[in-house]
């Protein structure tokens, strides 16, 4: 029971964080005391204080602001990654599912080698090709997280199929695309739901380590990873520089993983009504 | 018996363990911190300056740079050039030997430079050479060239990382240079484990006598710059070449850490590409100039500096002052932008991103140009991109970058007038930089290149940042660290760690 308890302040907590974050993106010019980009030469390196509440970086950038920017970076890609991979892979998984074994067989190599390779790696091979900028990196992680997307839409697909309201439906001349769209589509959605929430915290973590590396944002745009790139030889003057942002970052992706974690359970038929 | 242990055996005893305690330990090792890892420890297939910085202490020059720039005697004890400036002859040292053992000869210094001419050595700095007809070895100690037409900066290539003299016998070997050097220089290459470091010992046959001081040196290579810093701090590197500006107050604050300060020789610009619209328009490029407050960038960017106003470091001794043309004067610059009609055009300033101090500028100079209306982007590549695309490609609008300083004014100024990257032609300033190379008298040549360098301060296919200081780090028990002036190598053989 305190478990449980537990759980659900904690899924209201991150479900609260998330709220006022994206708020503050959507508002970011309404609400931010400056502008994420301005420099202030004569304002580098002061600590948080009443001018500026979490400091100022190397160029008298006021954190809060880039943070509040950041976010919108951050929520854009995770948006745009999680709709690209959840396109993608949902028409390779439905088509695998539904198709004959031969093009299942093909479309799910196809998605196992690009799931081979290490994520960051391949990542940047993309950009590398594509360029370096913020559509670039999205299209990549969308790129890269369609195969699990593709392997749990197939793999729900095939066990769904089977079962016997389909069998029925298909009895009566229900065509496979209307089947797809009148039965698989809602009975996967809670399962699709999850995995969004955590390709999504996957995807913000990784724009922010492209960045951090340099081949994702551009500055002088704000983006958390790319705060974390300039704070890293300030770490002993300016610790204020890499705190932030970074907190903001595990702030956000520890919430879409208890919120994605909560829903898993309240979705599972077993867990569920159980305890 | 007892006595004699007592009185003289147990003394002796313990003499021999206390002298070779301290031998042991010897006058000391230096550990560097080096940022990166040199390409290649071969002196003549490069053209970068980490490999020149490292190899610096393993090969000797027929002659050298000291301390105030001035070029004087190493291998080559004393040399002349003839009237016509066509024969040069070197006497060479005889008391020199290689870390292998052999003698150094005239054969040396022939094979050597038969070496860098070589094409298939494929040497970046191959045409500093080309004017080299003929190599004569009248006797062992003599070197005489003899060059096509009168070439004054050949003494500087002569002088600089890429005029190492390497030993005959190993070159006609074909021995990796670019993995094991092995030269006349005051240290002996021990081991390279690349990304972690390099080390050597002392070449007890040196010959300045009484030098280096040091037992052994041993570059660690720390490419993040807090984890030098660091290091600089606690004690675990005991020098430091470059100190970013920004990292200045913790080490100064620490009384076992002396920095000093020194103008570089380095010239900061952010080069235009004068062949694209709407740059190919003067009028342009001079509001770029009046845009950017260049104390600011000197200052913020790259740790404060001399501002420059063309194309020589401004400690340069042929280099003159033409700051008064393009003050810092936003009004203008919008006005001539106006004038020249750029509208909401976009530019992009392409950085190398593994230059930090240069993103920076760029990031700073961004900000100066939408000031005055320009809509500039940046866009970071990697070196070997920028390389190719930029430097090589001249496919970019603006890019920051940094010219290392020369021995000799060509060294920086050829093919400019003619071209090179920022692509701007001048028929006049080509031919004026052409014909200063014939010339070996200072003063005739310094009026050839303050017109040349006039014209490209009033023409401005640069933004010219300035000269840059350059904060060195060392503990407090290092002495005498030197820098190579212009070529900004490192020389280890007066330093000495108390």
């Amino acid at each position: 029971m305190v478990l449980r308890k537990t759980r659900r302040i904690l899924f209201s907590l991150a479900s609260l964080y998330l709220l006022v974050l994206v708020a503050l993106a959507i508002a970011a010019p309404l609400v931010s005391p400056y502008s994420p980009t301005e420099q202030f030469l004569d304002r580098r390196f002061h600590p948080p204080g009443p001018t500026n509440f979490l400091g100022t970086d190397n160029f008298g950038r006021d954190i809060l602001t880039r943070i509040i920017y950041g976010s919108r970076s951050a929520l854009v890609v995770g948006i745009v990654t999680v709709s690209v991979a959840l396109l993608l892979g949902g028409a390779v998984g439905l088509i695998a599912g539904m198709g004959p074994p031969a093009i299942d067989s093909a479309l799910m190599l196809l998605m196992d080698s690009v799931l081979s390779f290490p994520t960051i790696l391949l990542a940047i091979t993309i950009v590398s090709f594509m360029g370096y900028g913020l559509v670039q990196v999205m299209l990549a992680l969308g790129i890269i997280s369609s195969p699990i997307f593709a392997r749990l839409i197939r793999a729900e697909t095939l066990s769904i199929k089977t079962e016997g309201y389909i069998e029925a439906s298909r009895a009566l001349g229900t065509g496979p695309v209307k089947i797809v769209f009148r039965h698989i589509i809602p009975n996967i959605m809670s399962k699709v739901i999850v995995q969004c929430s955590l390709t999504f915290a996957q995807a913000v973590v990784i724009e922010s380590s492209l960045s951090f590396l340099g081949v994702g944002i551009q500055p002088p745009a704000a983006s958390w990873g790319l705060m974390l790139k300039d704070a890293r030889n300030y770490l002993v003057q300016a610790p204020w520089m890499a705190i932030y942002p970074g907190l903001c970052l595990a702030l956000t992706v520890l919430s879409f993983n208890i919120i994605g974690d909560s829903l898993s359970e309240r979705f599972n038929p077993r867990l569920n009504d159980l305890v | 018996m007892r006595r004699v242990l007592k009185h003289c055996i147990l003394p002796g005893l313990f003499a021999c363990i206390f002298a070779g305690v301290l031998f042991a330990q010897g006058p000391g090792t230096l550990v560097f911190g080096l940022s990166g890892n040199p390409d290649t420890l071969d002196p003549q297939k490069t053209a970068g300056t980490l490999t020149f910085q490292v190899v610096k202490s393993f090969y000797d020059t027929l002659v050298e740079p000291d301390q105030s720039g001035k070029i004087v005697p190493a291998l080559a004890e004393s040399w002349s050039v003839s009237p016509d400036g066509l024969t040069w002859t070197f006497r060479l040292r005889r008391d020199v030997v290689f870390h292998n053992g052999q003698q150094f000869t005239s054969k040396d210094v022939k094979a050597t430079l038969d070496r860098i001419v070589d094409e298939k050595t494929a040497s970046p700095k191959r045409s500093e050479f080309s004017a080299i007809k003929e190599i004569r070895t009248p006797d062992a100690y003599t070197v005489v060239l003899s060059l096509s037409q009168p070439y004054a900066p050949l003494l500087a290539s002569l002088a600089s990382g890429w005029g190492a003299i390497l030993p005959s016998d190993l070159i006609a070997s074909g021995h990796n240079f670019a993995a094991e050097p092995v030269g006349t220089g005051p240290f002996k290459f021990e081991k390279w484990i690349r990304d972690s470091r390099i080390s050597m010992t002392r070449n007890d046959k040196y010959w300045i006598k009484g030098l280096p001081k040091l037992a052994k040196v041993e570059f660690q290579i720390v490419p993040e710059r807090a984890v030098q810093v660091q290091g600089l701090g606690v004690g675990s590197i005991d020098a430091l070449e470059f100190v970013d500006p920004d990292d200045l107050p913790i080490l100064q604050s620490n009384p076992k850490v002396t920095i000093k300060k020194e103008l570089t020789s380095l010239i900061m610009v952010m080069a235009m590409n004068c062949s694209r619209e709407p740059l190919n328009d003067l009028r342009v490029r001079q509001a770029v100039n009046y845009a950017i407050d260049k104390q600011v960038v000197l200052d913020v960017a790259y740790g404060g500096g001399k501002i420059g106003s063309t194309f020589l470091d401004t400690g340069n001794a042929y280099y003159t002052d033409f700051s008064n043309l393009y003050p810092y004067n936003p009004e203008k610059a919008k006005q001539l932008l106006k004038d020249a009609g750029v509208g909401n055009r976009e530019f992009t300033i392409t950085v190398p991103q593994n230059y930090p101090l240069h993103v920076k500028a760029a990031e700073l100079m961004q900000q100066m140009l939408a000031k005055v209306g320009m809509n500039v982007k940046l866009q970071l590549v990697d070196w070997s991109t920028w390389l190719s695309s930029v430097y090589s490609g001249g496919n970019y609008d603006f890019t920051v970058i940094g010219h290392t300083g020369k021995l000799d004014p060509d060294g920086t100024l050829a093919g400019y007038g003619a071209g090179r990257y920022v692509k701007w032609y001048n028929a006049t300033v080509d031919a004026k930089i052409k014909e200063a190379t014939t010339i070996s008298d200072f003063a005739a040549r310094k009026k050839l290149y303050t017109d040349a360098l006039e014209i490209m301060a009033n023409e401005v296919p640069f933004v010219y940042i300035g000269t840059s200081y350059r904060y060195v780090g060392t503990r407090s028990n290092v002495f005498d660290f030197r820098m190579t002036p212009n070529l900004d190598t490192f020389d280890f053989r007066w330093t000495e760690m108390r």
